[in-house]
């Protein structure tokens, strides 16, 4: 069952989703050895991202630095102990605000994207559930999100809620929940008429049982492979509201506020403080990429006919 | 062209008459310099703003992007000397006499000075103009209204005679006329556009050597050589003015000979970068722009005093300046409140008796020592350990966003809890001019360096930058006490009273003063860079060599 | 067909009022607004009065609803209004600046096509194999570095390497084709790159399905060429869902260049909505969110109605 609906909610966003990866060697190997050598750029990816995960949690104990002291004696420090990675204009120590910012960039791509999805997924179910008078006002209203450019949404709203990373989330979020909800809204769609939920129906379930019980549980996949890409997606995204100036807040670390600001003037002069902050993103966002690619393979070939 | 042309310094409005020889000497003065290779006529300069003007209204307007675009198309009454910051030269007015009592100021209009449209300059222009800076119709902003605020009356008498009425004496006046966002409208232009509240933001009308022949947003603004000029005629063809945002890539714009210069840069890094380009020419000149701390006084704990002098202790202006100064251009310092090396400035001694100002670069304050008062102050004051601080702050421009970064780290040192909140620029005017923060970090410009315009503007309860909302009649009286003062000793004493007096409050903490970065190509010359960005636009003896 | 057609662009006229309404929200209730925006008010404190002086001349004073309805009635019979900032009718505006932005925007899906596809194929044809390993790194990279960090570098490598950077004079294609191609083929890179991994991944993936059909297999057992079966048989029926992507990416990217242009500084809409934004041109930066939204609709519907008549297994359902 190919569902236009789904496609064009995939293909609407701008910046980096990539949902529609399809290995056509999707298979159900469980066990992680093969897994990894199923997929051994997943495996790659999972690697980055639990380390840099593992190094944000444990950034006080990691960082050798204040991230937002400086020293000003050492200005512009080019690599070099005691500052492996250099210093910012400001005397920071690049390594200790890369390890802060990881803080800040993962807690933005994990909460948008969660977010995201959450709400997106929410919607679509009850909108497929509901159907009629529900489904319709939520298509709309998905619709009307769905024609905003996303990244032109997201910054309006920030430049709305004022810059925190509360608010970023939020900003970020909502051009993700049509999109989830898109998605969802098919599967549930085609998941309402499998023998299951009907039997389940049969014998007396509440709808709400069934979503839980049934739906829920089998709209898990897809989700999942959709919260990886966003995670992704969102941190691009922050560093371009970073960069149009309705992100963070200094002297907060995150990786996009270390590229705004006076940093791309700086270029000239100490290009070590934007070469590693970006090189910090496209790492994350490529192991976020990686793994979600991987998770779709293996854990479900049914969806490379949703892309 | 060796005459020094005509020159006003302060101490020559004491005398009741000023005169002018004859039209031919007039002039800009001689740059030896600069006018060793014969001035070659034709060309088109090309040079880079920092983006599109907002409107084309210098008088409403406070920002350079309209001014360095509109000021080649404008005349003044008066402007400064290309050669000396420190004196006026007559330009659309030929001469003008003071009465005896200091407070009526006759001005004789230039004969047969025409606008870009054709009609004459008359007496009635020149009170249309003065009268829409400091009481704009309704609709109008004008945010150098304070500075003409002692005008009581303008009257004309005569096509070519403009008498101004001031409300006491006042030997800075015709600095203040001279300021370059005062470019002269046609009254018959300007006038019924001012009734629908667009005043002059679409089009340039002026008597200046350049009038605007294309503006596309985005793209290009074109100035050509007005052919009609009452001055010495122009040498360049045409001016083109293109908006790029970034500071790179206005620098890559530059190294690839896109254009011939860029007049603003605040980066040192893209100066150094620059300085090694072959071919090219780079500088840096101080400015009358300041960065000030203002703290809110309307909201506790800034009321108090005491937080308000912990503040000032808790800043290492050395560390500040050699912070921000590569970051905004904030490479300066004075003492007091006027600029650098200003006549009015106060003496080490005098600085170093107020909280915090010891730290400034060679005075030998002990930054450690500061805290510790700063922290022993703050606790008098009942302000608890962690106090929480936001800094709204403006992203777009490195002087309002890396000094609040820098002030931030340096306020946690004292155990306040300060971030920043970069907020866009209108969201930040928003909060400003409510009143609704607790602490700003402000670059304050200020085109013109006399104390009327300095003190005026930045430190009376009534002047346009008292942000921080605070009122103190003593300090206003003090203000128009030296403002009237025609003695030039007395004056210089009056001044420094009222800087002390001032100093005392911490309404403002002064951190640091703003210098802009040029660079051109090698082959501009006769552009002046003058110790005010503002009056850098002065392009009618600017040509080109090939 | 036709009641198809009608039913999917009333809907896509409720979304566009949907998104009337909000962005006419957004930008009312962003902080700051026009009236202060206009009066300059980074020269000195402005008063209240005088704000409200200036609002009054823009109609701001008045309800939100009032002021609502007075915009959605003008641009109901297609007024966009003047913006606040340039002085220019809104849509002059817009028809200026869009062909920087259509042409970045062909420019970028061309350098997508071209080089996503045969990488598609190629990466499918040795599926598995250490080449599709590398090509997909290279793929996904093209999705992780932000677009101003990349044209960032462009106009660096550019100045550094070559002493060069673009004309900064801007004429239409037609007018000067060289220098305008000369322009804008950087922002193109800087977001074609993009397209690109798409494409090649979305050509990966239906190579890989289409290659594993019978026919294939048939044609293969037959003796056809290898050439012949991967082209003639494989990629020609791949193609169809490569389409549509390209379809659905080339109107969500007239929304999605708005970093890339301001660092090139491009006079496209993407800077100019922007700039609208920052200025709280509230008639500037509704006109031309509305206009990008319009794309996305006429495009969305134009794309289902193409894949509804190109493959007719495709039964055309809006469930």
């Amino acid at each position: 069952m190919r569902s236009h609906a789904g496609l064009t909610s995939v293909y609407t966003d701008t910046v980096g989703a990539d949902v529609e990866t399809v290995d056509g060697r999707g298979g159900s190997q469980s066990r992680l050895g093969r897994m990894t050598r199923a997929q051994p750029l997943g495996a790659v990816g999972a690697v980055i991202l639990l380390t840099m995960v593992v190094i944000a949690v444990a950034a006080p104990v990691v960082a050798p630095f204040d991230p937002t002291l400086g020293d000003p004696a050492a200005l512009y420090a080019p690599p070099g102990p005691p500052y492996w990675l250099g210093t910012d204009a400001f005397g920071r120590d690049i390594a200790s605000r890369l390890i802060y910012g990881a803080r800040v960039s993962l807690l933005i791509g994990l909460g948008t994207s969660l977010l995201g999805v959450a709400v997106g997924a929410a919607l679509g179910t009850v909108a497929a559930y509901r159907g009629q008078w529900t489904d319709s006002i939520i298509q709309r209203a998905m619709d009307a999100l769905l024609a905003f450019p996303m990244l032109l949404l997201a910054l309006a709203m920030a430049t709305m809620l004022g810059p925190s990373i509360e608010n970023v989330i939020v900003s970020l979020a909502v051009p993700i929940v049509p999109r989830a909800a898109r998605v969802v809204r098919s599967s549930v769609l085609v998941l309402r008429s499998t023998p299951f939920v009907e039997a389940s129906r049969a014998i007396g379930c509440g709808d709400m049982r069934i979503i839980v019980r049934h739906i829920v549980p089998n709209t898990l996949a897809p989700l999942l492979v959709i919260a990886t890409a966003y995670l992704g997606l969102a941190i691009v995204q922050e560093a371009a509201l970073d960069y149009l100036g309705a992100g963070i807040q200094e002297p907060q670390a995150s990786w996009g506020l270390m590229l705004s600001g006076s940093a791309t003037s700086l270029a000239l002069t100490a290009p070590w403080i934007v070469i590693f902050p970006g090189l910090a993103i496209c790492l994350a966002v490529l192991a976020a990429n990686l793994v979600g690619d991987a998770i779709r393979d293996l854990l479900d070939p049914r969806l490379r006919r949703d892309y | 062209m060796d005459t020094a042309g005509f020159r006003l310094t302060r101490r020559d409005v004491l005398r009741t008459t000023g005169s002018l020889l004859t039209a031919a000497t007039l002039g800009w003065p001689t740059r030896a310099a600069a006018q060793a290779a014969a001035p070659k006529r034709g060309g088109t300069l090309r040079v880079s703003n920092g983006g599109d003007p907002p409107d084309f209204d210098i008088q409403q307007t406070a920002t350079y992007l309209t001014q360095f675009l509109a000021a080649p198309c404008y005349s003044t009454l008066m402007r400064e000397d290309v050669s000396d910051p420190t004196r006026v030269v007559p330009e659309l007015i030929e001469r003008w006499d003071i009465a005896a009592d200091g407070r009526t100021v006759t001005l004789h209009v230039r004969k047969d000075v025409a606008f870009h449209n054709g009609d004459v300059l008359t007496a009635e222009d020149v009170k249309y103009n003065l009268d829409r800076i400091r009481v704009p119709p309704k609709g109008i902003v004008s945010p150098r209204k304070g500075q003409l605020a002692n005008i009581e009356s303008v009257e004309v008498r005569g096509p070519l005679t403009a008498i101004v009425h001031l409300k006491q004496p006042q030997p800075d006046f015709l600095f203040l006329i001279s300021n370059p966002f005062n470019g002269i409208y046609p009254k018959k232009v300007v006038e019924p556009l001012d009734q629908t509240g667009q005043g002059m933001k679409r089009q340039i009308v002026g008597t200046g050597p350049f009038r605007l022949a294309r503006a596309t947003e985005g793209q290009i603004y074109e100035l050509v050589r007005n052919e009609k000029y009452w001055g010495p005629a122009p040498y360049l063809d045409r001016m083109q003015f293109f908006p790029i945002k970034g500071e790179v890539e206005r620098a890559a714009a530059l190294q690839g000979k896109r254009v011939d210069g860029c007049f603003f840069f605040a980066s040192e890094s893209v100066l150094q970068s620059l300085a090694k380009v072959p071919g090219m020419v780079t500088l840096r000149r101080p400015n009358p722009i300041f960065i000030n701390l203002i703290p809110n006084v309307t909201k506790k704990p800034f009321d108090d005093p005491r937080v308000r002098e912990a503040l000032s202790l808790a800043i290492d202006r050395e560390a500040f300046i050699k912070t921000v100064g590569p970051l905004a251009g904030a490479f300066y310092h004075s003492l007091g409140l006027m600029p650098p090396k200003s006549p009015y400035s106060l003496t080490a001694a005098e600085v170093k008796q107020f909280s915090g100002y010891d730290t400034l670069p060679g005075l030998g304050g002990n930054i450690a020592a500061n805290r510790q008062k700063a922290i022993a102050l703050l606790e008098q004051a009942g302000v608890p350990k962690g106090f929480k601080i936001v800094i709204p702050t403006r992203g777009d421009v490195p002087a309002f966003r890396d000094s609040a970064i820098n002030v931030s780290s340096q306020l946690k040192l004292v155990g306040l809890d300060a971030t920043v909140d970069v907020r866009d620029a209108g969201a930040f005017y928003q909060l400003e001019t409510k009143g609704d923060f607790q602490i700003v970090m402000h670059s304050v410009a200020i085109a013109g360096a006399q104390p009327d315009q300095i003190l005026g503007e930045g430190y009376t309860s009534f002047g346009g930058r008292n942000y921080g909302g605070w009122k103190n009649e003593a300090l206003d009286d003090l203000y128009r006490a030296q403002s009237a003062e025609l003695d030039a000793k007395k004056r210089v004493e009056a001044v420094r009273q009222f800087q002390l007096a001032f100093l005392k409050t911490y309404n403002q903490v002064n951190l640091a003063w703003v210098g802009y970065a040029a660079a051109h190509a090698s082959t501009l010359h006769g552009w002046v860079p003058m110790t005010d960005l503002y009056n850098n636009m002065q392009m009618s003896r600017v040509w080109l060599s090939t | 067909m036709l009641a198809y057609l009608t039913q999917r662009l009333a809907v896509g006229a409720v979304s566009l009022f949907g998104v009337a309404v909000a962005v006419f929200l957004i930008m009312r209730v962003i902080p700051g607004d026009a009236a202060v925006m206009l009066s300059g008010a980074g020269g000195g404190v402005v008063s209240e009065q005088e704000l409200q002086d200036v609002r009054h001349k823009l109609g701001l004073d008045r309800p939100l609803p009032v002021q609502f309805a007075d915009w959605a009635a003008k641009v109901a019979v297609l007024q966009l209004g003047t913006s606040l900032r340039t002085g220019n009718r809104v849509i002059d505006d817009a028809a200026r600046r869009f062909p920087y932005t259509l042409q970045i925007v062909v420019m970028a899906m061309v350098l997508a096509v071209v080089g996503g596809i045969p990488l598609g194929v190629l990466s499918a044809y040795r599926a598995g194999s250490w080449l599709d390993q590398g090509l997909r790194l290279v793929s996904i990279g093209g999705l992780a570095a932000p677009s101003f960090w990349i044209g960032l570098i462009i106009i660096l490598g550019l100045i550094w390497l070559f002493e060069w950077s673009a004309p900064l004079v801007w004429e239409p294609f037609w007018v000067s084709p060289l220098q305008s191609l000369s322009q804008l083929v950087w922002p193109a890179l800087a977001v074609g790159f993009r397209q690109l991994a798409l494409i090649a991944r979305m050509t990966r993936s239906m190579m890989l399905e289409v290659l594993g059909e019978d026919y294939v297999r048939t044609a293969r057992a037959k003796g056809v060429a290898e050439a012949s079966v991967v082209l003639r048989h494989g990629l020609q029926n791949a193609l169809l869902p490569v389409v549509t992507v390209i379809g659905f990416e080339f109107s969500a990217l007239f929304g999605g260049l708005i970093v890339t242009e301001s660092v090139f500084s491009v006079p496209g809409l993407g800077q100019y909505v922007v700039d609208s934004i920052l200025n709280r041109d509230y008639p500037a930066a509704q006109g031309i969110v509305l206009i990008l939204a319009s794309f996305v609709v006429v495009s969305n519907v134009t794309v289902d109605m193409m894949y509804g008549w190109l493959d007719p297994r495709v039964r055309v359902q809006d469930a």
